[in-house]
C-alpha cells in the first residue's frame, strides 16, 4: 500500500483535531497507509510573514529533514502547503543545499483535495442526504497554489450541493498575525465575508485552511451558520451511513 | 497628508474612523465594486488580455533595466520640439524649479491637472508660500482640495464625500447658496467656476501618465477635459513626471494605454488622452508658449537592484485597491500618503522611509488579490513580504510584538516545552471557554470583537500516540 | 546640471541587457469599420451620424446646427471644411474661423454654441476621434463649447490603437487628443455626469 506522510499544521493538531482525524479518514478509504511523524510543529509561516526569517527558519529546516524521507507529504491547509511549495524556496535562496532540499519536498508536498484528486484518483461515495453548503476559497490555495476545482469536485461528489457566494476567493481576514495586529479590520473583513455567505442561504460554509475556519468561528456570533473543514464534510460523507459524527463538538 | 511617523496604532485609529463610518463605508464598496466589474468587463472584451499582460509586464521591465538611454532619448526629442526638460532629485529640488518658473513669469494663478508626484513633493504648499494660487482641476481633486483633505482613491480622490458635503463646499467656494441634492446642477457651478480659473490662469501644473521617448512626448489622461484645459489655455505649462514613467516608442506607449483605463475604470479608454509633444508651434491656432518637463527622482531610483525594483513597473490604475480587503473596508485616507491600497504600502515605504511609515507593510492579509489583478503582473505581496523582512532587521517592529513572536517561535522549534505549554494554556483557558470559543477579559482580548477559538481537550498528536485516530471506529471527536 | 548627473549616474550603474518584446500587432478583426465607429462611440454616450459624401455631410450639418439652435460657431480650418465655404453658405450663423477671422479664438471659443472640426483619425475598437494641433487647428475650440461635432471621412478610421502607431503623425504635432465621447465624470457619489469642463456632446459625421 503506498504511503503518505501527514503534516498536521499547528492549528489543526492543537485547535481542530477533528480535521486531522478526518483528512486521515479520508486518505486511507483512498487506499493510503498514513504516517505521522512526531516531531513536526509549524512550518514557520506566521513568523515568515512577519518579516521574521530568521526565527522561521530553524521551523522550516526542521519541517524539511522530518518529511524529506517520505514519497508524498499531504496537509489540511492550503496556506501551509504554499509555504512548503512556494515560500520555501524563496526562503532557503541563499543556501544551495538547503534549495535543493526544500525543491524536492516540494515537487511531493500537496493540499489533500489536490492529492485526493490529483495523485490518488479518488471519488468518494456520495451521500444522498447531503446538504447545500458555500465554498471559500482561501487566498494561498486559490491564487498561491491555483486549487479551486478540487475541494468543489469532491464535495459535490460527496452529494453536497454547493451555492456560490458573490465572492468566493475574497479574502477572510485572518492574514495570520493580521488578525490580531489589525484586528479591527480583520474583523470588519471577515464580517463582509460573512454576510456574503449568509446570503446563498446554505447552512454551512465550508473551506481548506483551517485558518480561515478559525477566523470565521470567531466571528460567527448568534448566527446559524456553522463553518467546517472541507476534510470533516468529506468525512461526513463517508460515514452517514454508518450515523458517525465527524465534526466538530462545542 | 504626509506623515512624520505612521505607527501602527495611528493608522488602527484612522482604520478604526472608516470602519465607523456608514458612509464611507457604502461609498468604498460601491465605488471599489463598480471599478472591479469594470475592470473585469473591460478585460474580457479584448481579444487576448493574458498576453497584452505579459507584454505590459516584459515592456516595463526591459524598460527600467535601462531607464538611463530612455530618459536621455526622451530629454533629446522633447528639447528638439522645443521643450524644457530639468531634473530633480527630490521635492525641494523640484518645487524650486516649478516656484522660480512661476516667478519668472509672474504667476498669481495656476491650474493643476491630477498629479500623485505633485502631492508626493506637496508641490500645492510651496507654491502657496511663493504667493501663488494653486486651484485643483479635476472634480474629485478640487472637492478634496477644498475639504482639506488628502485623496480616498487614486482615480476617484472624492469617493468619501456625500452631496450634501459638496454642496456646502461648493457653496462656500463660490459665494452662492448651492442646492444640496442636485448632483447635476453641482457640477455645472464647478464647470463654470473653474472655467474661469482655466481661461485667466498664469499657468498650468500637471501630472505625467507616460513619457515616449521616441518623440519626447507626455501624454496625459482625464475624463474630464481639464488635462486638455490646463495644457491649452494657459502661457505655461510645467509638468512632472517620475523617472520610470516612460517607455521607448509608441508601440509600448500604445500597450499602455490599451490597459490603464481598461484597468482603472473599465472604460475602454478615457475620454480624452492628450498628447503633447513640445509647446505650442509658431504656426498652431492656442496652445502654451512654453512647456517644462521635471523629471523627479525622489528616492525611486534606491530601488533599482533591490527586490523592490519592480514596483517601478506601475501604471498607476488603481486596480489593486478595489481588490485589496484592507483598503476596502479603510479607504486611502488611512495610508496617510497619496499613495494607498497595496500600490502604496510597497512604494510609501520607499519614496518616504520605511521609518516614516512603519504600519504600512502590515496594513495587509497577503490575500495576492493585488497581484492577480495588476495589469502589470507585479509581484505585490512579495515586495510587502520584503518590507516586513526589513522592519524586522531595522528593529522597527514594535518590541512587544517581537518578544512574542520570538518566544512562539523558539517554542514551536522543541516540541516537548511546546507540547507542555499548549497543557498549561488548556487549563488556564478553562474558566473562558462557551461553545468552542475563548472570550478573555478585556486587556486581553486581542481580537477585539472575534472570539478566540479554545484549545482541544486532545491535540491530534495526543490522539495519534494513544491509538486512537483509526480508519473504522475510534474517537472521531476532537475534545471530550 | 548636478541633478541631471546625479540621477543618470545613478541609472547608469544599474543598466543591464534587456531587450523589449516585438511590436504588439492588433488583433482586432472588424468587418465594418464604420460599424464598429459608430457602435463604440454610441456605447460611450457620444453620437455617429452616417452619410454618403460630402453633400450629404454638408447638408447633415446644417440639420444640426439647425437643431441645436446655434448661434455662434467655432470652426478650424482644415480638410474637408475648408472647402466647403460654410460661412458664405450659412451667413445665418455667427462665425469664427480659426486661422482667418479677426479676434481670439478663445475668447469666441468660450461663448460659441458649437465647435466644428475634422480629424486626424478615427480609432474603429473605442469610437475614438484623433484631433491634432496645426495651423488653422485650435486646441480649444473643441473644448470650450458644449458641442463638438467632428467630421469624419471613412478613409481615415484605422482599427485601434496599434494600427494608429504605424500610420501616425510624423512629426507629432504639438497637441494630439483621442476624444472617446463626451466630457464626463462620476466624482460626486459616483453618479455620471456629462459635461465637465469638456463638451457635453459630441457628434461625429462619418462620411462614407
Amino acid at each position: 500500500m503506498p504511503t503518505v506522510a501527514f503534516f498536521a499544521t499547528c492549528i489543526v493538531d492543537n485547535i481542530m483535531p477533528e480535521i486531522g482525524v478526518a483528512a486521515v479518514r479520508l486518505l486511507r478509504a483512498a487506499g493510503y497507509e498514513v504516517v505521522f511523524p512526531s516531531g513536526q510543529t509549524c512550518c514557520g509561516q506566521p513568523f515568515y510573514n512577519s518579516g521574521l526569517r530568521e526565527q522561521s527558519l530553524p521551523l522550516a529546516q526542521r519541517t524539511v529533514e522530518i518529511f524529506e524521507p517520505y514519497d508524498a507529504v499531504v496537509l489540511p491547509s492550503g496556506s501551509c502547503t504554499a509555504m512548503l511549495r512556494v515560500e520555501y524556496p524563496h526562503l532557503f535562496a541563499d543556501t544551495p543545499d538547503w534549495l535543493a532540499r526544500a525543491r524536492a519536498l516540494a515537487a511531493k508536498t500537496f493540499e489533500l483535495t489536490e492529492f485526493l484528486v490529483h495523485q490518488a484518483h479518488w471519488t468518494p461515495p456520495r451521500w444522498n442526504g447531503a446538504p447545500s453548503i458555500t465554498y471559500h476559497d482561501s487566498c494561498h490555495m486559490y491564487r498561491m497554489l491555483g486549487l479551486h476545482d478540487e475541494p468543489r469536485r469532491l464535495l459535490r461528489a460527496a452529494g453536497y450541493t454547493i451555492v456560490e457566494m458573490e465572492e468566493s476567493h475574497f479574502c477572510c481576514g485572518f492574514g495570520g498575525l493580521f488578525s490580531v495586529r489589525m484586528a479591527n479590520i480583520s474583523n470588519a473583513i471577515t464580517r463582509d465575508k460573512l454576510r456574503q455567505a449568509l446570503e446563498t442561504s446554505a447552512p454551512l460554509l465550508v473551506s481548506a485552511d483551517p485558518g480561515c475556519i478559525m477566523q470565521m468561528r470567531g466571528m460567527l456570533k448568534d448566527t446559524d451558520l456553522r463553518v467546517e473543514h472541507v476534510a470533516v464534510m468529506l468525512a461526513q460523507a463517508l460515514h452517514e451511513g454508518q450515523g458517525e459524527d465527524m465534526r466538530r463538538e462545542a | 497628508m504626509l506623515e512624520s511617523r505612521l505607527t501602527l496604532a495611528e493608522f488602527k485609529r484612522r482604520a478604526e474612523q472608516a470602519l465607523n463610518d456608514p458612509r464611507l463605508q457604502q461609498a468604498l464598496a460601491g465605488a471599489t465594486r463598480h471599478f472591479r466589474e469594470g475592470r473585469e468587463r473591460a478585460w474580457a472584451e479584448l481579444p487576448d488580455v493574458d498576453a497584452l499582460r505579459d507584454q505590459l509586464k516584459e515592456i516595463r521591465a526591459a524598460t527600467i533595466a535601462r531607464l538611463a538611454e530612455h530618459l536621455e532619448t526622451f530629454e533629446r526629442n522633447a528639447t528638439a520640439a522645443g521643450a524644457h526638460v530639468h531634473w530633480a532629485r527630490d521635492g525641494e529640488e523640484a518645487n524650486r524649479i516649478i516656484v522660480d518658473i512661476a516667478q519668472r513669469h509672474q504667476v498669481r494663478l495656476l491650474v493643476k491637472s491630477k498629479s500623485m508626484t505633485g502631492e508626493e513633493i506637496r508641490v500645492n504648499p510651496a507654491l502657496e508660500a511663493a504667493g501663488i494660487i494653486p486651484v485643483e482641476t479635476d472634480l474629485g481633486e478640487w472637492i478634496v482640495q477644498l475639504a482639506g483633505e488628502s485623496p480616498s482613491h487614486i482615480i476617484a480622490p472624492a469617493i468619501h464625500k456625500t452631496r450634501q458635503q459638496v454642496a456646502e463646499l461648493l457653496s462656500r467656494a463660490t459665494g452662492r447658496s448651492l442646492p444640496v441634492d442636485d448632483i447635476p446642477a453641482l457640477t455645472a457651478v464647478a464647470r463654470e467656476f473653474l472655467r474661469d480659473k482655466f481661461l485667466r490662469a498664469d499657468m498650468g501644473l500637471t501630472g505625467v501618465n507616460v513619457a515616449v521617448a521616441e518623440t519626447g512626448s507626455i501624454v496625459l489622461v482625464t475624463n474630464e477635459g481639464n488635462g486638455r484645459m490646463v495644457t491649452s489655455a494657459p502661457p505655461v505649462h510645467v509638468a512632472i513626471m517620475g523617472v520610470e514613467k516612460i517607455v521607448p516608442t509608441w508601440n509600448e506607449a500604445a500597450v499602455w494605454l490599451q490597459l490603464l483605463a481598461r484597468s482603472a475604470t473599465g472604460q475602454p479608454l478615457s475620454v480624452y488622452t492628450t498628447v503633447i509633444t513640445g509647446p505650442a508651434r509658431r504656426e498652431d491656432a492656442d496652445g502654451p508658449q512654453e512647456l517644462h518637463i521635471i523629471i523627479l527622482d525622489h528616492n525611486r531610483t534606491q530601488a533599482l537592484g533591490t527586490p523592490f525594483e519592480e514596483v517601478l513597473q506601475c501604471i498607476r490604475c488603481g486596480s489593486c485597491l478595489n481588490v485589496c480587503p484592507v483598503y476596502r473596508e479603510v479607504g486611502g485616507n488611512a495610508y496617510g500618503s497619496p499613495y494607498s491600497g497595496p500600490i502604496g504600502i510597497v512604494v510609501t515605504p520607499l519614496i518616504f522611509g520605511l521609518e516614516a511609515y512603519p504600519a504600512l507593510p502590515h496594513a495587509c492579509t497577503l490575500c495576492g488579490a493585488c497581484k492577480e489583478v495588476c495589469p502589470a503582473r507585479i509581484d505585490l505581496p512579495r515586495m510587502i513580504l520584503e518590507w516586513r523582512h526589513e522592519e524586522s532587521r531595522r528593529g522597527l517592529l514594535p518590541r512587544s510584538d517581537l518578544w512574542s513572536e520570538r518566544w512562539a517561535a523558539w517554542l514551536l522549534a522543541h516540541p516537548r516545552l511546546w507540547r507542555a505549554l499548549t497543557r498549561i494554556l488548556r487549563w488556564v483557558q478553562a474558566p473562558f471557554k462557551r461553545d468552542g470559543q475563548v472570550r478573555l477579559p478585556p486587556p486581553f482580548q486581542i481580537t477585539g470583537e472575534r472570539d478566540l477559538p479554545s484549545l482541544a481537550s486532545r491535540s491530534f498528536r495526543e490522539m495519534w500516540d494513544a491509538g486512537d485516530v483509526d480508519a473504522d471506529g475510534g474517537d472521531a471527536h476532537g475534545r471530550t | 546640471m548636478a541633478a541631471r548627473e546625479d540621477i543618470l549616474r545613478r541609472l547608469r550603474a544599474h543598466l543591464r541587457t534587456a531587450s523589449l518584446p516585438a511590436p504588439w500587432q492588433s488583433r482586432r478583426h472588424f468587418p465594418h469599420l464604420v460599424e464598429r465607429f459608430c457602435q463604440a462611440l454610441e456605447e460611450v454616450g457620444g453620437e455617429a451620424l452616417v452619410v454618403q459624401g460630402e453633400d450629404a455631410a454638408r447638408e447633415r450639418l446644417h440639420d444640426l446646427l439647425g437643431d441645436l439652435a446655434a448661434h455662434r460657431v467655432v470652426m478650424n480650418n482644415e480638410p474637408p471644411l475648408n472647402q466647403w465655404n460654410l460661412p458664405q453658405r450659412w451667413p445665418e450663423y455667427h462665425w469664427f474661423v480659426v486661422g482667418q477671422s479677426d479676434g481670439d479664438v478663445r475668447t469666441f471659443a468660450a461663448s460659441a454654441d458649437v465647435g466644428i472640426s475634422a480629424a486626424l483619425a478615427a480609432l474603429a475598437e473605442t469610437g475614438t476621434v484623433v484631433l491634432g494641433s496645426g495651423p488653422g487647428r485650435s486646441r480649444l475650440a473643441t473644448l470650450l463649447p458644449p458641442v463638438h461635432i467632428a467630421i469624419v471621412p471613412a478613409s481615415i478610421i484605422t482599427v485601434d490603437m496599434f494600427t494608429w502607431v504605424s500610420q501616425r503623425p510624423q512629426p507629432m504635432p504639438a497637441a494630439l487628443t483621442f476624444v472617446t465621447g463626451p466630457s464626463k465624470t462620476a466624482d460626486i457619489e459616483q453618479t455620471l455626469i456629462t459635461g465637465v469642463h469638456g463638451p457635453r456632446r459630441i457628434i461625429a459625421i462619418l462620411i462614407t
